[in-house]
């Protein structure tokens, strides 16, 4: 994979940033790429343990696409928005992938390794969770925004607020009320 | 949901989370007047705010939550078979994969010379052709057997066929304890201190004739589905893989090379002692830190050392203190997690047992401690057996559940009995319930008939609670109560797109208990009488509404007159549908408290009536 010159991803960015809804287009891709090579790159060797940060990963995505001599602050900030939103959709691509896929017919069964203790379980948690955050967005997109920053992109709630542009209060306020409408949702839909 | 009603509710919601419990319902009572809808909604939302964050619902993040997808999918692609269903291995007939990763391909297999069901492993070609690491793998793999402990799991045989070397081993009808983890979310204390204190019986058996495990973590923690049984897992297979990476020569520490077929990543390092980390000599106390990050991860949720990268991790390891535990973990578990974690290993707890014995010790503290706090809870001592009435009739091509009027299985007679046999052991001391208390209390269990190419296989078993089913088994449900009292069972399909919601009434009717709701104190109630229940095609959660009242519902009376053998005791009226279903969504708002045991699970809540979903979902 090439990777695009820098200075594209900083423009896009800044076209955006200005409304430009376009540029949002082109910056997709470019992102998505991005981050989906560095993903599967932490979950290879070169990172060992177990756990993904998200933030770690697109603060490098960032630091990768963007152009460091001219940055606005702003910038950080819409870029790790949108990635949030690519990281949801990576992650609900693979587990749509995943949900159905036979498994031999053994998924209760687990054995020894990690690989087997992946059942198609996860993936469908987490493609309830994104039907219900989509009927979240639906009635109240700020909320929605809201865990999307949060669960997918891996920010805090002082990096939310200054992505929404509102108070940390307002956006520990929102969460309490989404992820408690969340829960209701899954629990009516799960067994356990 | 219309978008003013989200803001009305919203609002009240916000204000009143900030408030103390009692403020809050007089709170939000002023708020909603006498609109019963919205005060319903809102302190449904509530009790889920308080059940996410309990939980720490979504609290991690997606990214890690589902790093696994990532890997799977990405790096090893659909797993590989070696042998498929229906074919002979040595001995054995292969009858289905069970998982498969860097230490081989597991199977499910028949052995027709002794004609049992065993698990059977084949070991990946690299660490088989190892003649040296092999004859020692056996060796250690013989000594852990004959250990012949019933918490580690058993190895009836080492062999080869045709270049494949497998290992043959009891079959543990179960899930690890990381699915458990994942699956329950958070575990109660004392079933955490159980399973901490059989894993250290094991590890307690297995260092006695000195062998050390190296590998303990979540995966490699089986438990049983029928018992709870723990069962640990390969003993002295860590070391054969481990050396197996160092003599690839790929990695350049030796403490990061946990790696399987290229790109997999196999194990995690987060449960490695400082020793090990070290790549230093390691003895039986290394069991000894990873069960002491085990037990730290089950209490709190979260792994004492975690760090973005192996490296990280590492430094963590031998550096790093982990974080104290939450306020309301006894100190005396904070005091045992600790010791087992020591940095240096001469400050550990230096046997198995002895941590063991602490936990023992502190678990019987926790146990008297809530019998105190029980005393007011009436006893249940009498079951009686509900003679056997004709089977009922339904199904409904829409529903789920299909009658199959295959054997009648005494299985659930013989619960029955034994826990009636129990009982007689000890004397009978009914505790009158006080008039001025309330209260419900109802127990159920179901049990399972396995089914294998459509024959019933392994004897049924019960369950003390839900689990996810596969579509081929069978089911019962068993309902009982020490009170007398009115009970209403309907079924709920899943959800389906236009149509309104049909319940159908499954208890009582003309042909269950004689179409009377009134059931005795200890009268069991066995659904379907006779026969079983089995899943339909299509997945989905199945809802079984328990409803237990001191007095007769008469919503639910009037609305289960409709249900006649002519509709398969499937109520066809949408008013009444509307009316079963208001009464059983405002009603079940309250939750009863829920308490699984070995063999039951208890539902109790304060007041004249409990209602509870039982949901069997099933792929």
């Amino acid at each position: 994979m090439t990777r695009p010159p820098q200075h594209d991803i900083t423009q896009l960015l800044a076209e955006w940033r200005d409304g430009n809804q376009s540029a949002l287009d082109e910056l997709y891709p470019l992102v998505y790429d991005e981050l989906h090579r560095l993903a599967r790159r932490y979950m290879s060797r070169e990172r060992k343990g177990h756990t993904l940060q998200t933030t770690a990963l697109i603060n490098e995505a960032y630091v990768r696409l963007v152009d460091q001599k001219n940055v606005h602050w702003a910038n950080r900030s819409h870029f790790f928005a949108i990635s949030a939103q690519i990281m949801r959709r990576i992650l609900i691509d693979h587990a749509r992938r995943n949900a159905y896929a036979k498994r031999g017919g053994g998924a209760q069964q687990v054995s020894l390794e990690e690989v087997a203790a992946i059942t198609p379980n996860l993936s469908r948690e987490l493609l309830r969770l994104d039907e219900a955050l989509k009927s979240l967005a639906e009635m109240d997109p700020r909320r929605g925004q809201v865990v999307e920053l949060r669960y997918f992109g891996g920010l805090n709630n002082e990096e939310i607020a200054g992505v929404l542009n509102i108070s940390a209060n307002t956006v520990t306020r929102d969460w309490n009320m989404a992820r408690a409408w969340l829960y209701q949702q899954l629990s009516e839909t799960t067994a356990n | 949901m219309n978008p003013e009603r989200w803001q009305q509710i919203s609002r009240i919601f916000k204000s009143a989370v900030s408030l103390d419990p009692e403020a809050r319902n007089s709170y939000v009572a002023g708020q909603c007047g006498s609109d019963d809808s919205l005060r319903a909604e809102v302190e449904k939302l509530i009790a889920s705010h308080q059940q996410a964050s309990e939980q720490d619902f979504i609290g991690g993040m997606a990214a890690e939550a589902a790093a696994p997808l990532l890997i799977i999918e990405d790096e090893a692609g659909p797993p590989q078979r070696t042998l498929n269903n229906g074919q002979q291995f040595g001995s054995y007939v292969i009858l289905d994969a069970l998982g498969a990763g860097g230490m081989g391909e597991v199977y499910l297999a028949r052995d027709t010379r002794l004609d049992r069901t065993v698990a059977l492993k084949i070991l990946p070609r690299d660490i088989s052709t190892d003649n040296k690491r092999m004859q020692r793998f056996r060796q250690e793999a013989k000594v852990a057997s004959s250990l012949n402990q019933p918490n580690i799991l058993t190895v009836f045989e080492f062999g080869e066929v045709g270049g494949l070397t497998f290992l043959a081993t009891e079959f543990v009808d179960g899930e690890t304890l990381r699915d458990h983890l994942r699956r329950k979310k958070k575990l109660k204390l004392v079933d955490i201190l159980d399973i901490n204190i059989q894993v250290l019986a094991a590890l307690d058996a297995a260092h006695e004739a000195s062998i050390v495990h190296r590998d303990i973590k979540p995966e490699n923690v089986m438990i049983r589905r029928r018992d709870h049984v723990v069962k640990v897992l390969d003993f002295g297979l860590a070391k054969v893989t481990e050396k197996r990476i160092s003599n690839g020569g790929e990695e350049s520490e030796a403490a990061t090379a946990f790696k399987t077929a290229p790109g997999i990543i196999m194990g995690t390092i987060n449960y490695m002692s400082p020793e090990q980390a070290q790549a230093g000599a390691t003895d039986q106390r290394t069991d000894i830190w990873s069960t002491g990050v085990m037990l730290y991860e089950m209490v709190s949720g979260k792994m004492p050392f975690s760090g973005v990268t192996s490296s990280h991790t590492i430094v963590q390891i031998l550096e790093k203190d982990p974080s104290p535990l939450s306020k309301d973990v006894p100190a005396e578990l904070e005091r045992i997690v600790l010791k087992a974690m020591a940095k240096d290993p001469d400050e550990r707890y230096q046997t198995a047992k002895d941590m063991m014995i602490d936990l023992r010790r502190l678990k019987k503290k926790l146990e008297v401690q809530a019998e105190i706090d029980r005393t007011s809870s009436p006893s249940t001592e009498r079951v009686a057996i509900v003679a056997d009435r004709p089977p009922m009739v339904r199904g409904n091509k829409r529903l789920v559940f299909v009658l199959v009027t295959s054997m009648v299985l005494v299985t659930a007679a013989i619960f029955a009995v034994n826990i009636w046999r129990s009982s007689r052991q000890h004397p009978a001391v009914v505790t009158p319930v006080p008039a001025s208390i309330e209260e419900r209390t109802l127990t159920y269990w179901i049990t399972v008939q396995k089914y294998k190419d459509g024959k019933p296989y392994q004897p049924p078993f019960p369950l003390a609670a839900e689990i996810n089913f596969e579509a081929s088994y069978q089911i019962r449900v068993h309902v009982s109560s020490p009170q007398t009292g009115h009970l209403y069972i309907f079924n709920e399909g899943p959800p389906t797109e236009s149509k309104q919601t049909e319940f159908v009434v499954v208890f009582p009717s003309t042909t269950a208990n004689n179409n009377s709701s009134l059931i005795d104190a200890g009268q069991v109630v066995q659904i379907p009488e006779k026969t079983w229940l089995e899943f339909d095609k299509q997945e989905g959660v199945e809802t079984l509404w328990l409803v237990f009242s001191k007095d007769a519902v008469p919503e639910l009376e009037t609305a289960r007159q409709y249900a006649t053998p002519k509709t398969k005791n499937l109520i066809s009226d949408a008013a009444q549908n509307r009316v079963v279903q208001n009464f059983l969504s405002t009603q079940s708002v309250s939750k009863p408290a829920y308490e699984k045991g070995k063999e039951l699970s208890t539902l109790k809540i304060a007041g004249k009536l409990l209602v509870y979903p039982v949901k069997l979902e099933h792929h």
